[in-house]
C-alpha cells in the first residue's frame, strides 16, 4: 500500500531525527558541564611543606587506589608540586570490593591502596602487600604510641596507619534525658526506643556490639558465644527500624529516630552541626577502625609510593588534610599542630583509657560462616 | 520474537545469481546480523557464566583457592528455609513492583503515544526519563525525605486531618522506591509497542459498536501484547537486582537475593561458591520465566495473515 | 487537554471533551516523578550539609561543586563509557533483533537464551566472572573493558525493546521494497529501520541510563577511569555532601532545558 508507506516513513524519519537530537542533547548537556567547570573552579596552590628526603627519584605516575574522602584534589596538586609525581586517584566503596578486585587481577595498576586494619591482616595472609622498607620512611616516630605496633600489623611491617575513628551511638539528647553509655541501654529502653533505633548494616560491628554487651570479645570465634549474641539481637530486632550504615541521618535529624550506632566520622560532624546529638562510646567498649596505606606487591612504581607516604607523613601536610577532610589522624605531631577546638573533641580524639578498652576488628578465620549465617537469619527473618 | 516471517524474498532478486551464490549470500547475511552481536555475547557472557557454573560447583570456594573438589553442596544448602524465605521475599517485591509499574505505566504510555500532541510527545517521553538522571542513591535519600514519619507526605496528610503513615522502613517504601525507578523503563517500552497501534483498528471497533472499555481489550492489548510481555520482563528481573532500595529504605527484614549474593562475593563469608550457586539458581528461575512469557507474548493474533 | 488533531478522525476515539482519566494519572505520575528531584533541589540549597536541618538558602554547594574537579571527570568518564557503549550496542542489538525475527537456525533457542542472560545474571556475579575471565587472557582494565562490559547489558536491553516492536511489524513494506528493486541492505536501512526507530531510541534512552547508574560492573572492569555512582558511593562512608545534590540538579535542568530548545527549533524549522 504506497500512500501508507510513504507516509509512515516520513514520519517515522522524521520522528527519529527528532529523537536523535534529543538524546544527544542530553548527551552534550553532561559533556558540556563536565568541560565547562575548568573555567569556573580555581585551583589554590599552597607552598609546600619541604622537608622530604627522597630515597630515590621517583618520577612518572602514581596510581591510588583509596577511598572517596581521604584525597581530595589539592592533596594530590600539593604532591605533584613538590615531587613532581602526577597522580591518578581511583576509589572504591569497600574493602571488599577491593580485594576482590585486587585478586581477580584487576590490581595491577595500583601502588597504593588504602585497606582497613583487618583487611591488612588478611592481605598479608595472602601475600598481597610488600614489606616496608623502614629506612626509607621518614615520620614514622611521629605516630601516637597506639599505632606503633598495632594488633592488625606488629611493628608496622607492612602499613603505615593513615586515619582511625571509632563506633558509637549518636543519640538525640533532648528526647532521651537519661544519656545511654554502654551497649545494655539498647536492651533496656527498648520500649521507649520501639522502631525509633538503628543498628549498623555491618554484620562484624553489630554483632562484635552485642558480644561486646555480654562481656566477650569482638572477634569471638567460639559458636555458644556466638549463639548466645545472636539470640540476644533477635530479642533486640522487634525494636529497631532498620540496620543502616548510611542513611540514617534524615531521619535522626528530624526526630523520627532517637538513636543510631554510626561512625565516628559521620556521627561527630552531626554533633558539631547540632549539639543537641551527642555521640558517646559504649564503656563496655567499642570497635576501633584503621585505614592505612599499604603497597601492593604488583605495584608498578613503589619509589612514587613511598614519596606518597612520606610526603602524608609530613605533620603539616597531615594537619591540613584532617582540617580539610575531617578524619582523626594517628600522627602526633599533626595532633599538635591542630585546632583547639578539634584537639578538645573528646569524640574525634578520646581519651586514653577509653581508647584502650576499645577493639580492632580482626579476621576471625573459619567463624566467618557462622557470622554470615547469623546475620542472614537476622536480616530475614 | 519468532514470528516466523518469510525469509527475505532473495529470490525474486538478481536473477543472474547462481544457486550457490544465492545460497552463500542467505547465508551470509543472517551472519552479517547475528554474528557481530554473537561474538560479543560469547566472549563476555557465555565464558564468565560457564565459569559461574564452575565456581558454584565448588563447596565452599574462597578466592584464590585452587579448585579441588566438586559438589551438588552449594545447591544444597539453598533449600535451608532461611535462604529460601529470602528467594520468596524477593520474588514477592519483584512481582509487586511489576503490577504497579504496569499498573500505573500503561495509562501513562497510552496517553503519550496516543492521546498526546503529536508535536510534544518526544519531549514529554524525554521528560518522564530524565528523573533517572540521578543515581540511585540519591533518588532513595530523597524517598526518605517524603516517606519519613515527619517526612513531606505524612506533613500532607496530617494538614489535610488524615492519619499519618508510618510507612518507612516497611516494606512499602520498598515497592514505592522500586516503583518510582522503574515505571519509567516500563513506560518507555509501552510506549515503544503503543506508538505502533494502528488507530484504524479502533476506529473500526468503535464503527462495529463497542465501547472504549471493550475496543481496549479486545483490540488495544492484544496487539501491544509483546511489549506488555517485555516490559514486565524487564522491570520484574531489574527489580530483582536492586539493592540500593531494601537497604535503604526496607525495614530490619529486608535481605533481598541481591544482597545475598553480593554479601556471599563481597561480605564477610567471602564464599565465592555458594555466591555462583545461588546465581545460577536465580538464572534458572527467570529463564523459566521468560520462556513463559516468550510463549504468551507471542501468542498475539496475526491481523494481516 | 486538547489533542491537537489535524485531519485524521482516529484522534477521536479516546473521549476528548472532557480531560481524561488518562491524562489525569499521566500529570499525576510526571508529579510522581519530579517530587523527589525537587526534594534534591532544595537540598542542594540547604547551607546545612545535612537536609533535615534548614539552616537557609545559600549556592555553598554550587560552587563547592564548581571547584570539585574529580567530580566532573567521573562525570565525563560515567558518560565517555555510557556513550560508546550505547552507540556500539545500538547497531549490535538492533541488528541482532531483526536477525532473529527473520530466520530460523539450528541453535537458536540457544541464541535467544543467551542474549537474555545479561538482564538476568545478578551484577555482581557477571562482574565478578568478567573480570577473572579479562585477568585470565591477560587483558589489562582500562575505559575500554568498562565499555565493552557495558556494551552487554546494553545490547540486551536495545534488543528487547526492538523485538518487542518488531513483532506485527508488516512484512510486506520490506518486499515490496525489494520488489521495487531495492538490495535486501537498501530494504533493511530503508524500510524496516526507520520502522523500528521509535524502538530503538527508547531502547538506547533505557540503555544510556542504566549504564550511567551503574555501580558494580564498572567498579570490577573498569581501570584508570571512576565513573560517576563509584565516586558518589565511595563518599557515602564519610557522608554525602549536598554538592552531589547539586550535580543532579544541574545535570537534569541542562538536559531538560537542551532538550526543551532542540525540540522547539526544530518545531519552528518544520513551521517555516
Amino acid at each position: 500500500m504506497p500512500r501508507r508507506l510513504s507516509r509512515n516513513s516520513s514520519l517515522l524519519t522524521n520522528t527519529s531525527r527528532r529523537r536523535f537530537l534529543q538524546g544527544s542533547a542530553a548527551a552534550l548537556a553532561g559533556v558540556g558541564l563536565s568541560n565547562c567547570r575548568r573555567t569556573i573552579g580555581e585551583t589554590e596552590t599552597v607552598a609546600p611543606a619541604d622537608d622530604t628526603t627522597a630515597a630515590a627519584p621517583a618520577s612518572g605516575t602514581l596510581q591510588i587506589y583509596t577511598w572517596a574522602d581521604y584525597t581530595d584534589d589539592e592533596l594530590a596538586a600539593q604532591f605533584t608540586e613538590a615531587t613532581g609525581i602526577d597522580v591518578k586517584i581511583d576509589v572504591y566503596d569497600s574493602n571488599e570490593t577491593m580485594l576482590a578486585k585486587m585478586q581477580a587481577g584487576g590490581g595491577e595498576n595500583y601502588s597504593l591502596i588504602y585497606p582497613s586494619d583487618y583487611m591488612v591482616t588478611e592481605m598479608i595472609g595472602l601475600d598481597m602487600l610488600t614489606e616496608l622498607d623502614q629506612s626509607r620512611l621518614v615520620g614514622l616516630d611521629k605516630i601516637r604510641d597506639k599505632w606503633q605496633s598495632p594488633v592488625y600489623d606488629p611493628d608496622n611491617t607492612h602499613s603505615v596507619p593513615y586515619s582511625w575513628g571509632t563506633t558509637g551511638l549518636l543519640y538525640n539528647s533532648e528526647v532521651l534525658t537519661t544519656p545511654p553509655t554502654d551497649w545494655n541501654y539498647l536492651w533496656d529502653n527498648s520500649d521507649v526506643l520501639s522502631r525509633k533505633m538503628t543498628l549498623l548494616d555491618d554484620v562484624r560491628e553489630t554483632m562484635g556490639a552485642v558480644l561486646s554487651s555480654l562481656g566477650y570479645s569482638y572477634n569471638a570465634t567460639d559458636p555458644a558465644e556466638l549463639e548466645e549474641a545472636y539470640q540476644r539481637l533477635l530479642e533486640l530486632k522487634p525494636s529497631l527500624a532498620s540496620f543502616k550504615s548510611f542513611g540514617w541521618q534524615d531521619e535522626l535529624l528530624s526526630g523520627d529516630l532517637l538513636l543510631s550506632m554510626v561512625y565516628s566520622v559521620e556521627g561527630i560532624p552531626v554533633s558539631l552541626e547540632n549539639p543537641t546529638f551527642k555521640y558517646v562510646i559504649p564503656e563496655s567498649g567499642s570497635s576501633v577502625w584503621t585505614d592505612t596505606m599499604v603497597i601492593p606487591t604488583s605495584a608498578p612504581n613503589v619509589d612514587a609510593a613511598y614519596e606518597w607516604i612520606n610526603f602524608n607523613l609530613q605533620p603539616k601536610v597531615s594537619q591540613e588534610t584532617v582540617e580539610r577532610l575531617f578524619f582523626a589522624t594517628p600522627n602526633g605531631e599533626a595532633m599538635t599542630l591542630l585546632s583547639k577546638e578539634l584537639l578538645d573533641n573528646q569524640n574525634l580524639f578520646p581519651p586514653e583509657d577509653l581508647l584502650a578498652k576499645c577493639e580492632g576488628i580482626a579476621p576471625v578465620g573459619e567463624a566467618n560462616v557462622l557470622y554470615d549465617e547469623y546475620w542472614t537469619k537476622v536480616k530475614s527473618a | 520474537m519468532d514470528k516466523g516471517i518469510r525469509p527475505i524474498a532473495a529470490l525474486t532478486k538478481a536473477p543472474t545469481l547462481t544457486t550457490v551464490g544465492r545460497m552463500l549470500k542467505s547465508g551470509i547475511r543472517p551472519l552479517g546480523l547475528l554474528g557481530p552481536a554473537g561474538i560479543w555475547l560469547l566472549l563476555l557472557v557465555v565464558l564468565p557464566t560457564l565459569l559461574i557454573t564452575e565456581l558454584s560447583l565448588v563447596p565452599g570456594l574462597r578466592p584464590g583457592q585452587p579448585i579441588e573438589s566438586y559438589g551438588f553442596l552449594n545447591y544444597l544448602r539453598i533449600l535451608e528455609p532461611t535462604y529460601l524465605q529470602v528467594l520468596q521475599r524477593s520474588a514477592t517485591f519483584a512481582t509487586g513492583t511489576t503490577l504497579l509499574c504496569l499498573g500505573f505505566g500503561f495509562p501513562v504510555a497510552y496517553w503519550l503515544a496516543l492521546m498526546a500532541p503529536k508535536r510534544w510527545r518526544n519531549l514529554l517521553l524525554v521528560l518522564f526519563i530524565l528523573p533517572l538522571w540521578t543515581s540511585s542513591l540519591l533518588r532513595t535519600y530523597a524517598w526518605i525525605t517524603l516517606l519519613r514519619s515527619s517526612g513531606v507526605i505524612n506533613l500532607v496528610l496530617t494538614t489535610l486531618g488524615l492519619p499519618p503513615q508510618g510507612l518507612m522502613n516497611t516494606p512499602w517504601a520498598v515497592y514505592v522506591g522500586m516503583t518510582y525507578s522503574f515505571l519509567p523503563y516500563m513506560v518507555l517500552i509501552l510506549y515503544a509497542s503503543l506508538e505502533r497501534l494502528d488507530l484504524q483498528l479502533l476506529e473500526a471497533a468503535a464503527d462495529l459498536g463497542a465501547n472504549p472499555r471493550l475496543a481496549f481489550w479486545r483490540v488495544t492489548v492484544p496487539q501491544t501484547l509483546p511489549g506488555i510481555a517485555a516490559g514486565c520482563l524487564l522491570v520484574f528481573v531489574t527489580s530483582l537486582g536492586d539493592f540500593v532500595v531494601p537497604t535503604l529504605l526496607g525495614g530490619p527484614n529486608s535481605m533481598t537475593i541481591s544482597q545475598l549474593i553480593y554479601n556471599q562475593f563481597l561480605g564477610v563469608a567471602r564464599n565465592w561458591g555458594f555466591g555462583s550457586s545461588l546465581s545460577m539458581v536465580l538464572i534458572l528461575m527467570v529463564s523459566m520465566a521468560i520462556a513463559l512469557l516468550l510463549k504468551y507474548g507471542d501468542r498475539n493474533p496475526d491481523i494481516y495473515s | 487537554m486538547k489533542v491537537a488533531a489535524p485531519s485524521t478522525k482516529t484522534q477521536d476515539l479516546p473521549s476528548r471533551r472532557r480531560v481524561s482519566w488518562q491524562a489525569c494519572l499521566t500529570v499525576m505520575m510526571y508529579c510522581f516523578m519530579y517530587i523527589p528531584i525537587i526534594v534534591l533541589g532544595v537540598y542542594s540549597f540547604n547551607e546545612s550539609r545535612y537536609g533535615a536541618i534548614w539552616k537557609g538558602f545559600s549556592l555553598t554547594w554550587y560552587r563547592k561543586l564548581m571547584g570539585d574537579e574529580r567530580l566532573f571527570l567521573a562525570l565525563g568518564d560515567s558518560l565517555k563509557i555510557a556513550l560508546c557503549a550505547v552507540a556500539v550496542s545500538s547497531v549490535l542489538g538492533t541488528l541482532m533483533a531483526v536477525g532473529l525475527a527473520k530466520y530460523r537456525f539450528p541453535g537458536k533457542s540457544l541464541y535467544v537464551g543467551i542474549s537474555y542472560l545479561p538482564l538476568i545474571i545478578p551484577d555482581i556475579a557477571i562482574s565478578v566472572a568478567t573480570l577473572v575471565f579479562l585477568a585470565s587472557v591477560a587483558v589489562p582494565l582500562s575505559l575500554w573493558t568498562a565499555i565493552a562490559a557495558h556494551m552487554v547489558f546494553c545490547l540486551a536491553y536495545i534488543a528487547i525493546v526492538v523485538s518487542s516492536r518488531l513483532q506485527g511489524l508488516d512484512p510486506n513494506l520490506e518486499e515490496a521494497a525489494l520488489d521495487l528493486g531495492a538490495t535486501p541492505t537498501q530494504a533493511l536501512l530503508k524500510v524496516l529501520i526507520p520502522q523500528l526507530a521509535p524502538a530503538i531510541v527508547s531502547g538506547c534512552l533505557l540503555a544510556f541510563v542504566l549504564s550511567m547508574d551503574d555501580l558494580l560492573i564498572s567498579s570490577f572492569t573498569a581501570g584508570g577511569a571512576n565513573p560517576l555512582p563509584i565516586e558518589i558511593f565511595s563518599r557515602v562512608k564519610t557522608g554525602i555532601k549536598p554538592d552531589i545534590n547539586a550535580l543532579s540538579v544541574l545535570l537534569i535542568l541542562a538536559s531538560g532545558l537542551i532538550a526543551s530548545c532542540s525540540e522547539y527549533f526544530r518545531y519552528k524549522s518544520e513551521r517555516s
